[in-house]
């Protein structure tokens, strides 16, 4: 069975780190971005399976980069994953006005969780 | 004349008391209230709108009324302009200072407001790592920890998501508090939202022989909420019921509904609380005494934010309990 291609677009190194540790040892192809413009510039490259995207980004925050890769017809339909510690409800209905298949709070979900979602998303897309 | 035009306008004022419901002369009346005014904006009576509106008024009332005498007196248009200009001068300034108070309570606003969001975010990003990086430890590197390192791991992972949880709660608090507690409303399947609660506190409940049983019908009808804070509150719920509950208890946890609303409960046979303190359980930071004594671990802030978020999404939450037999929480949301 072919390996489900993730890209994770986080800046912040730890969480970056385990989030690539533990999606690896679960089995997904992982790559991984550390800015919105070079995640973007990934996406429309490798076409992954899904996205797990962070909001606030350098360069690009997560929103431009979901308007970007809804705006391009060979990635508006990858899910994507907002996994972000933002938690306001304005935060939260924007992300789904411009395209989020799901919205995480990190805090708030183990990696077991987030795997659990990403598994549940990919289910959905197929 | 001049007595005359005073009486119509008391007529008129209280012809217009007689037309408005209490609800406006209610906020008439708080509009009145200074003292709470200045309490609700954090600043000083004497920079209230309010209060401003009123020492404006009544400096042009001042103004105007000896204009009119020294106008009676004198035939010189000079001094009627020169009057004239004092009031308008005296209206500008305090409107300036008006406007100037209400700039500045919109900066405060927005700072409280930007505070919130950075201290959450700021709060939560290390918080998320120290829980992610001792996963990774608990589940993909514990070849190498012996018993002792792996306890002291587990240790600092559940403290790590005691104190998400705490940050969250007082997050939360701050938020009713300044009445920036912000809702979102979409149609909700509460249903679904038990289940996955179930789902996350079942290791818990199994570790301490606790049966979890859910009755629903089939088909429930829709409600709107916040899907998040609706599930922190089912969560708070079915966490207390097993928190309190003796081993080998049972918990029963229903969804029906009565009239227009759609009812949530959670029956437990726990410890229960004492009548004497009914009346506080949903207070801020409140904890009965037996609850205390029976579980050292909790903030007392879960059934205040609960509160807070039912009555905010239009319902109701209420419970009856009797020590040592147990208790049940309810809440209702209403149909849409």
């Amino acid at each position: 069975m072919n390996k489900k291609k993730i890209l994770v677009i986080e800046d912040e190194a730890t969480l970056h780190r385990a989030l690539l540790e533990y999606l690896v040892s679960e089995g997904f192809d992982v790559l991984s971005a550390l800015d919105g413009e070079i995640g973007v510039v990934m996406a429309k490259k490798e076409k992954p399976d899904l996205v797990l995207l962070d909001i606030i980004l350098p360069k690009k925050d997560g929103y431009q980069v979901m308007m970007e890769l809804k705006k391009n017809p060979a990635t508006k339909s990858i899910p994507i994953i907002l996994l972000t510690n933002l938690e306001s409800p304005e935060d939260i209905q924007k992300a789904f006005d411009k395209g989020a298949t799901t919205y995480l709070i990190k805090s708030d979900y183990k990696l077991e969780d987030v795997v659990k979602k990403i598994k549940e998303t990919l289910g959905k897309k197929n | 004349m001049f007595h005359s035009g005073i009486w119509r306008v008391l007529c008129f004022v209280i012809m217009w008391y007689n037309q408005h419901s209490v609800k406006t002369k209610m906020k008439i009346v708080n509009d009145l209230n200074l003292k709470k005014q200045a309490e609700d904006l954090g600043v000083k009576v004497w920079l209230t709108p309010g209060f401003l509106f009123l020492v404006m008024g009544l400096v042009a009332a001042v103004i105007m009324t000896a204009t009119y005498y020294i106008s009676r007196n004198s035939d010189d248009p000079k001094i009627l302009v020169i009057a004239e200009s004092l009031v308008a001068i005296v209206i500008l300034v305090i409107g300036s200072a008006i406007i100037r108070m209400v700039e500045q309570i919109a900066k405060v606003n927005k700072m409280k407001s930007e505070f919130i969001s950075i201290a959450s975010h700021q709060l939560r990003t290390p918080l998320s790592a120290i829980q992610w990086e001792t996963e990774l430890l608990i589940t993909k590197y514990k070849k190498g920890l012996n018993e002792k390192q792996l306890e002291a791991v587990s240790t600092i992972g559940s403290s790590v998501f005691r104190m998400i949880k705490l940050v969250n709660d007082l997050l939360d608090v701050t938020r009713i508090e300044q009445k920036r507690l912000i809702l979102r409303k979409i149609y909700l399947d509460i249903a679904k939202i038990t289940e996955e609660v179930i789902g996350g506190v079942l290791p818990l409940a199994r570790a301490r022989n606790i049966e979890l049983v859910m009755g629903t019908k089939k088909k429930m009808p829709q409600v709107m909420g916040d899907p998040e804070k609706i599930k922190m509150v089912i969560e708070n719920l079915v966490n207390n019921a097993i928190k309190y509950t003796a081993n080998k208890g049972k918990i029963d946890i229903k969804i029906t509904t009565r009239e227009k609303f759609l009812v949530f409960s959670v029956k437990d046979n726990g410890v229960g609380i004492p009548e004497e303190q009914h009346s506080r359980v949903f207070d801020k930071f409140f904890r009965s005494d037996n609850a205390v004594r029976y579980q050292t671990e909790g903030t007392g802030l879960g059934l205040y934010i609960a509160k807070n978020i039912i009555e905010q999404s239009g319902g109701r939450i209420w419970f009856n309990s009797v020590e040592n037999l147990g208790s049940i929480f309810y809440f209702s949301l209403p149909i849409k």
